[in-house]
């Protein structure tokens, strides 16, 4: 599976992560290209801070989203992020364009989960090469 | 199996997965799995009526035997055979 993780609002990130987690029981092996929106929430200073993430639909109902997660004791969607890598084959990828448009040149910039940055080029190949291709 | 022998089943791994909503039963099942060898029993405790299904037919779909689900009150608890 490759996933083009365009987004990086609270409710898309919530439901990438979903999916990561069911391909990761499936024992899947899953490339994340982290582009544009997303590449600034996977920023040391903001992926574990819900409150520095905007919210794609219904914006207005962002605080009920929050409490519904916490209600149903749903893990973080870095934490699902997080779990993943641990039990399947996931790589995380950030476009080197859109980590210097939030301020990400290294690595080191994004949380200890990112493997490197790379460019469209392999983000393109590697949806090539997948069975499953899907862009959140 | 029918439910009095599921009930009276020794398991060698049982997980409570009540308090988290999907996926994360599903998720604590995959991690438990890893720590058993081959032919151990193993039970998911979960009150996420989706897990009913989900589990069930990911551990059929991985090659463990779905030993059948007990319904408790306000859960449910969940028997696979690992392969």
């Amino acid at each position: 599976m490759t996933i083009a993780l365009f987004s990086g609002s609270i409710d898309k990130l919530t439901g990438a992560s979903i999916i990561l987690a069911g391909a990761a029981a499936d024992d899947m092996d899953v490339e994340i290209y982290v582009l544009m929106q997303g590449a600034r929430a996977f920023l040391k200073d903001v992926a574990g801070d819900p409150e520095k993430l905007g919210m794609a639909e219904n914006p207005e109902l962002k605080e009920e989203f929050l409490a519904s997660l916490e209600r149903l004791k749903v893990m973080p969607w870095i934490e699902f992020f997080r779990e993943a890598k641990e039990l399947a084959d996931v790589k995380i990828y950030v476009c080197g364009l859109a980590g210097k448009m939030w301020g990400g040149e290294e690595v080191s910039d994004f949380v200890d989960l990112v493997d490197d940055i790379v460019g469209i080029g392999e983000c393109i190949t590697s949806l090539e090469e997948s069975d499953i291709h899907l862009f959140i | 199996m029918d439910q009095e022998e599921l009930k009276n089943l020794v398991v060698n791994k049982s997980v409570d997965a009540r308090a988290v909503a999907c996926p994360g039963p599903l998720l604590a099942a995959k991690k438990a799995v890893r720590e058993l060898e081959s032919g151990q029993l193993m039970e998911i405790m979960s009150a996420d009526s989706a897990t009913k299904r989900d589990v069930p037919k990911w551990a059929q779909k991985k090659g463990h035997e779905y030993l059948g689900t007990v319904e408790e009150s306000g859960f449910f608890r969940i028997y696979m055979k690992v392969k």
